[in-house]
């Protein structure tokens, strides 16, 4: 995308940005109706996964895809979410809402002061340094009695409420929550990546040293991606609490999450505006059924075939799938112009 | 063809070949009734599900099968009270992820219909499934997970006819006192426990009895589940060197224990663990050479066989399919299906609320079942209070009975390593 601004005149990149825009609204509206034609709640159940995972790996993308500071520790923040949440309503009363905002408050300032240090770190050796810092927040949650250490924290029995968030039976209500939140994290996205901060992110990305040679201020640009994509990391962690209704430190903290937050961007296509939704779009489903209707006769298959579904489109796509429609879009274009 | 197409290829012919398959299409004529069963059939504690899966088929074909074997539901073929309807057991696996769980739960009931769930061995998903059922107004039986809060939370259709870690934990301790009345020397225990709800809670109730009963906690040592090394855990032991080593452990962590204290050169005076890893088939195909007189909580003793000829036969069918004895977990797994096939026959109805009644009433004495409890009956709570636990002891390759009296066949071999 960033190569069509270069080289296109300027009203065209206008006409695209457009473009991408109102592409964007018609899917979130075409996403809203879902709703009107399916009520089987196991299949809400699925869609409202990969709606959050499409959402976190979103906001996962900001750091790891346009900054291109890979962290495998996004769980911290998804934890920090779900306890703040959790803790916020079931000791003092406080609404769901409210949780997640302190959470997703709390995992920013989290993410800036661990970001202090480890940005001074490069490459491979920040992406050890989160899952170093994951684990160790994970460990001292399973030592937190106050957070019902292992014992987790179980949400109590609700009637329905939009400011609780708590729904017995009906899944729809957390479905247009989650779809907000995508929509919200999408548009995040769209509003930074051709701001000013999305050009420095994509230049520290390619050649910090080159960057701070042109006056792009390294740390700082870094800084402000991690503490936007931990604040809608903790937003996707607290409604995840709301929804199960039930969390410990494994079921919200481990490292799989940290991996199903990056793996669909890179499955998607790194820093790229729909990558991440493409790719929980694929992964997910594919996980909830291949285990719904192959685990139950426990032989592995499910997680034989997710495993080999990465392994080809990372052999066959290394950009991602969302380089095939580039590269049919620039065919096309090529075709266009001939 | 190229790479794609063989690789496609090779994914549609691993699908079409699995044995397994046709488990789903598991339909036949006359009316069924469908029962949700939920294990983790894959990941970390996949050989638990496995095992579960032929316990739980072993109770189907009781409950639809004509035999002559003395537990409820056996005699006639299906239930009587719903003119011999056949149950269907409809498995999911929850991967040990209670967000899982809970999924798999709401489209056992949405889908599949199921009338009641079964489930679960990791208490944390027990947690979301019960949820979720209590919400749908239709029963879950805890089988296999053990944790006290569980039937703490004022559920209306939580059952648990097996004993509470709790319960566990003051049987070992009735045996340690035990001990220590006929003359043993017992002053010091030592804690060695999980992190997860398993290990915590029971360290937890541990900790309280073993100072209520006098008993001086040397070493108290909670590890990192599915830990890569536990070196320095059992350094501490060894330090410590406890009277009793009690040990709160699945199966991957028990093995390692093992492992690393035989590497050490340790040798605990005695062993008396929380079943779990210490009552996997896997720990002893492992480390079963260095486990000669581990001592071990249990739900079951299989010499029971001897007094009792229904637990035999129960035995033999079960070790038809699975090729090995029933254990702690396995049976605990198998009468869940009876228990719950029993209440279904009594409600006469396949409605939530009315099976709810008839297991709120059941009264089976233990001598109708397979397990050494006094008998089945639910508190208000949903609690099973006379599931009274064995400890079992690991002696020329078996375990035999060592407690209670009156169902042991055997004296302890105290210590084990002495």
């Amino acid at each position: 995308m960033s190569d069509i601004a270069v080289t296109a005149p300027i009203t065209s990149f206008v006409a695209s940005r457009r473009r991408q825009l109102v592409i964007a609204l018609i899917v979130f509206a075409a996403i809203a109706l879902i709703p009107r034609a399916v009520s089987d709640v196991y299949t809400m159940n699925v869609l409202i996964l990969t709606l959050l995972f499409a959402a976190l790996s979103q906001s996962w993308n900001i750091l790891g895809g346009y900054c291109g500071q890979v962290s495998l520790g996004h769980a911290l923040y998804f934890g920090i979410g779900a306890y703040a949440t959790s803790i916020l309503f079931v000791k003092f009363g406080i609404v769901a809402w409210g949780g997640m905002l302190f959470g997703g408050i709390l995992s920013a300032l989290v993410a800036l002061a661990l970001g202090y240090p480890c940005f001074r770190l490069k490459g491979h050796y920040f992406s050890i340094a989160t899952i170093v810092i994951a684990e160790i927040g994970l460990l001292l949650v399973h030592n937190w009695d106050y957070g019902g250490a292992a014992l987790g924290i179980q949400w109590p029995f609700n009637p329905d409420s939009w400011w609780t968030l708590q729904f017995a039976r009906n899944k729809v209500p957390y479905f247009y929550f989650v779809l907000g939140l995508f929509a919200v994290t999408w548009l995040v996205t769209y509003a930074i990546v051709e701001s000013r901060w999305g050009y420095w992110w994509r230049a520290v990305k390619d050649d910090p040293d080159a960057a701070e040679s042109l006056g792009v201020t390294v740390f700082n640009s870094k800084m402000g991606a991690a503490a936007i994509s931990a604040f809608f990391t903790a937003i996707g962690g607290g409604f995840y609490a709301a929804f199960v209704s039930y969390i410990d430190p494994e079921s919200v903290m481990h490292f799989r999450f940290s991996l199903l937050m990056a793996l669909p961007a890179v499955l998607g296509g790194v820093g790229s505006l729909w990558g991440p939704a493409v790719g929980a779009l694929i992964l997910i489903p594919m996980a909830e059924l291949t285990r719904s209707y192959l685990g139950g006769t426990g032989s592995g298959l499910d997680l034989v075939i997710y495993g080999l579904l990465v392994m080809v489109v990372s052999l066959t796509q290394p950009e991602g799938i969302m380089g095939i429609f580039k590269r049919s879009a620039k065919k096309a274009d090529a075709k266009a112009e001939a | 063809m190229n790479r794609r197409e063989v690789l496609l290829a090779g994914a549609a012919m691993s699908l079409a070949s699995s044995p397994l398959m046709g488990t789903r299409a598991f339909a036949q004529a006359g009316a069924e009734i469908p029962i949700g069963v939920i294990w983790p059939l894959s990941g970390p504690s996949a050989q638990i599900g496995v095992d579960a899966k032929h316990a739980l088929e072993t109770a189907a074909e009781i409950v639809n099968g004509s035999f002559d074997i003395d537990v409820p539901t056996a005699k006639n073929a299906g239930l009587a009270g719903l003119g011999n309807a056949r149950i269907k057991l409809i498995f999911a696996d929850h991967q040990g992820d209670p967000q899982k769980g809970r999924a798999e739960a709401e489209r056992l009931i949405t889908q599949d219909k199921v009338v009641a769930l079964v489930g679960a061995f990791h208490s944390s998903v027990s947690a979301t499934v019960s949820a979720s059922c209590e919400r749908y107004g239709i029963p879950y039986l805890a089988a296999d997970s053990s944790s006290p809060s569980l039937h703490r939370r004022n559920l209306k259709f939580f059952f648990r006819a097996a004993a509470h870690d709790e319960m566990f934990s003051g049987g070992m301790f009735d045996f340690l006192d035990a001990q220590k009345k006929a003359g043993k020397k017992i002053e010091t225990v030592g804690l060695f426990f999980e992190d997860t709800i398993f290990g915590t809670d029971s360290s937890n109730v541990q900790r309280k009895l073993a100072a209520d009963r006098g008993y001086k906690v040397v070493a108290d040592i909670k590890y990192r589940s599915n830990s890569p090394s536990l070196t320095s855990e059992v350094q501490q032991i060894k330090s410590a060197d406890p009277d009793v080593l009690l040990p709160s452990s699945y199966t991957t962590d028990s093995i390692l224990l093992m492992k690393t204290m035989d590497e050490l050169g340790y040798k605990p005076k005695n062993l008396v663990a929380q079943a779990a890893g210490f009552a996997d088939k896997a720990t002893f195909d492992a480390v079963g050479d260095k486990l000669a007189g581990l001592i071990s909580r249990a739900s079951f003793s299989i010499d029971m066989a001897a007094k009792r000829p229904s637990v035999a036969k129960v035995n033999e069918m079960f070790k038809a399919r699975a090729n090995r004895d029933l254990n702690d977990n396995t049976s605990r797994q198998l009468t869940s299906i009876l228990v719950l096939a029993d209440a279904i026959d009594r409600a006469k109805s396949t409605d939530g609320e009315k099976i709810r009644a008839a297991l709120a009433a059941t009264d089976t004495p233990g001598e109708k079942t397979i397990m050494p409890w006094k008998r089945i009956k639910f508190g208000e709570d949903g609690q099973n209070v006379d599931a009274d636990p064995v400890l079992i002891q690991y002696i020329g390759g078996k375990f035999v009975t060592v407690y209670p009296e009156n169902v042991a066949i055997a004296t302890a071999k105290w210590p084990m390593n002495g």
